[in-house]
């Protein structure tokens, strides 16, 4: 993975242990208003520094990264039939963005840069980095799609139609985006605090985060271990709003309920929840009201760990299932930074500092985007 | 199988409500336009002012199939291979022109792509699985494989389908970027499926898509032969592209038009003919834009 917090897994979790956040203020042009979680390199330090061969937009550039990461190891063979299922909200639109300026200026332009735009191109351009061919999907549905992606990618093996698949997201940080949640108004100007009754809202991050799943039929022939088990996953609708959650988290509630069914789990079988946790007033209350309809009072340990990378967007469930990843690896619990008074309508309080030498069992990590559309994953240590 | 229980097409041909979209097709041409139905019918008053043509082609393409099914999705699948485009340019002109921070936010949140299928789950009420994929010319199949997933876990009861809109802008961009002589089209399609056979016998047998194609014809082949068939048993081939296969080709872009999930169309145009023709096989093959091809695989299981 890559995000504001690292440039690798490595660097993640030594940051993650370090308990300091990576949002500052933005240090680029569309950005420095604001505080963001941002990944200090340009497209062509990104490409050098990485070895990076094929050529593309910021986000499948960070797409590129983390899916060579997750997939270093790892060999493409004719037996195993591998794919990459990539969630994207931007594709390239960072591209666009500059070329549209351009042309609304008066200022030539080269329509043929457009060709970079498609969310789907952003996914192809990965898979062409990797090596990759046959099965490649795109899943766009804004915050949910890196979650949605692997949830697809776990469906796929389940069936018997792929033995291994790339799956995670990316987004990268563009000056749409960056309108786009003004325009919403749901940024807050300080630092982020996700279920603080003070939150005003969210910082933006970039980033990528993916994993590669694979079919325990398949790893008799990769002689691979698993580092951990997707057992759960769901999608529901909340059907409430375009853009706000409903007040009692329905979707939320419909869609972890679904996910412990799935992986054929009770409740209290969960020993940490990585929230969605975005910061703004509506998400942490509607997600708050929605765990302790699912826990029915009992909480397990909770935390968002957006305050450390920014809201990722399209990338978030990727990057939080492999922090979720790292909590079970090293019975960590990384904790939910700026928080210092409860929601006072629900009095839940998350992690607050690291806590090693925790038995994780299973996390469940929750990832919504707009459309009302929510996922829950359930990763369960071997 | 996934049976086909409803399709429903708003397309530059009479393609909405009708009978049979392969009566009376026009091939496209420059004078060619959307054939918007009574959206008044589908949408609320206020809600049509600000939706746009995607918006508004899939929430009544998809409420047209719930009408006909008469029982609400388990699960909604759609595919979108450029999105929401209006919208999308609407807020880029936005932040390219107004000063200050007061944003309208509307064009904003119509802009992404599974406003769609958002849009859809909202206006039906809808809290089930609601999915949108977006692969170039593939989104259609990848909407149908994830709809054919649904149905494997128990779904009964799936919307499947696409939208995609043509603006003024994407045709500037054709000179330099797009090959077509025509103006690009704009077309959706939505589908319930089912495993369960009921009054019609169209079904989808299999679905597959594949990146990086070398050899089309020996990817066909490997597709039909994983269905335990071979050429020879296909009645009837809708396909974008003048390929070479013996048997009866319909060039389904010659009607669609150009859009990057007209291979939905394509599918109807298949279901259509099937109707007509019991026990046959058709075979939808979509190898728009670069090395992409998506194949469908159709029949009439009345037998």
């Amino acid at each position: 993975m890559i995000s504001s917090i690292g440039k690798n897994v490595e660097e993640t979790y030594a940051t993650l242990l370090t308990e300091k956040s990576a949002i500052q203020q933005g240090k680029k042009k569309h950005t420095e208003r604001f505080k963001v979680g941002e990944i200090h390199s340009s497209n062509a330090e990104l490409m050098q520094t990485f070895g990076l061969k094929t050529v593309g937009s910021r986000t499948a550039l960070l797409g590129m990264i983390a899916a060579k990461e997750a997939f270093a190891g790892h060999e493409f063979r004719s037996d195993v039939r591998t794919g990459l299922i990539s969630g994207t909200s931007v594709g390239g639109m960072d591209v666009s963005e500059e070329e549209y300026k351009t042309e609304y200026n008066g200022e030539k332009s080269n329509p043929v840069m457009y060709l970079h735009h498609p969310s789907g191109t952003t996914t192809e351009q990965i898979a062409t980095e990797l090596g990759l061919t046959g099965f490649v999907n795109t899943i766009s549905t804004a915050c949910s799609s890196a979650a949605n992606a692997i949830m697809m990618g776990a469906r796929m093996i389940r069936t018997g139609q792929l033995d291994r698949v790339i799956v995670g997201g990316t987004d990268c940080m563009t000056n749409f985006t960056i309108s786009g949640f003004r325009s919403l108004m749901i940024f807050d100007t300080d630092f982020c605090r996700p279920f603080d009754e003070s939150r005003k809202g969210l910082n933006l991050g970039e980033g990528a985060g993916f994993l590669v799943i694979e079919s325990a039929e398949s790893m008799k022939k990769t002689n691979k271990q698993a580092l951990a088990k997707l057992s759960g996953w769901s999608n529901a609708s909340d059907a409430f709003h375009q853009t706000a959650s409903s007040p009692e988290g329905f979707g939320a509630v419909l869609a972890m309920r679904k996910a412990l069914q799935v992986a054929n789990l009770q409740p209290e079988e969960i020993d940490y929840i990585n929230a969605h946790g975005t910061a703004t007033p509506n998400n942490d209350l509607s997600e708050s009201k929605a765990f302790l309809t699912v826990f029915d009072g009992k909480v397990p340990a909770f935390s968002s760990t957006k305050a450390y990378t920014g809201h990722t967007l399209a990338a978030c469930g990727g990057i939080e299932a492999v922090i979720a990843l790292l909590s079970i690896q090293h019975r960590t619990l990384f904790p939910n930074l700026n928080h210092v008074t409860p929601i006072e309508e629900t009095g839940l309080t998350p992690v607050k500092t690291v806590q090693e030498n925790v038995d994780i069992q299973h996390v469940l990590s929750n990832s919504f985007g707009f459309g009302g559309n929510n996922s829950t994953l359930i990763i369960s240590k071997i | 199988m996934f049976y086909i229980h409803a399709i429903s097409s708003i397309t530059h041909q009479n393609s909405f409500r009708s009978e049979d979209v392969n009566e009376n097709l026009e091939p496209i041409s420059e004078e060619s336009v959307l054939k918007s139905p009574d959206y008044k019918e589908y949408i609320s008053p206020v809600a049509l002012r600000r939706l746009s043509p995607v918006l508004r082609m899939g929430i009544a393409a998809a409420k047209e199939c719930e009408k006909e099914v008469g029982k609400p999705f388990d699960a909604i699948s759609v595919g979108t291979a450029l999105g929401c485009l209006t919208d999308t340019e609407k807020f880029l002109k936005v932040i390219n022109t107004v000063e200050g921070d007061v944003l309208s936010p509307t064009s904003f949140i119509q802009s992404t792509h599974n406003t769609i299928a958002g849009q859809i789950s909202l206006d039906l009420g809808n809290h089930s699985y609601n999915m949108t994929h977006t692969q170039n010319n593939l989104s259609f199949e990848m909407a149908l494989i994830d709809g054919m997933l649904c149905c494997k876990e128990g779904a009964e009861n799936v919307l499947v389908g696409t939208a995609d809109e043509a603006i003024e802008f994407l045709n500037s961009l054709k000179p330099s970027i797009f090959l077509a002589e025509s103006n690009l089209t704009s077309g959706a399609t939505f589908m319930a499926i089912s495993p369960v056979k009921k009054a019609s016998s169209v079904a989808v047998l299999d679905c597959s898509t594949h990146f990086g194609t070398v050899d089309l014809k020996q990817e066909i082949e490997i597709f039909l032969a994983k269905n335990d068939l071979g050429l020879a048993t296909i009645s009837r081939i809708f396909t974008n592209t003048d390929i070479d296969l013996v048997g009866e080709k319909i060039l389904y872009e010659d009607f669609s038009g150009l859009y990057f999930s007209s291979a939905a169309f394509g599918t109807h145009m298949a279901h259509d003919w099937l109707q007509k023709n019991p026990n046959k096989y058709a075979l939808v093959v979509n190898t728009g834009c670069s090395k992409n091809t998506g194949l469908i695989l159709l029949k009439n299981d009345q037998a």
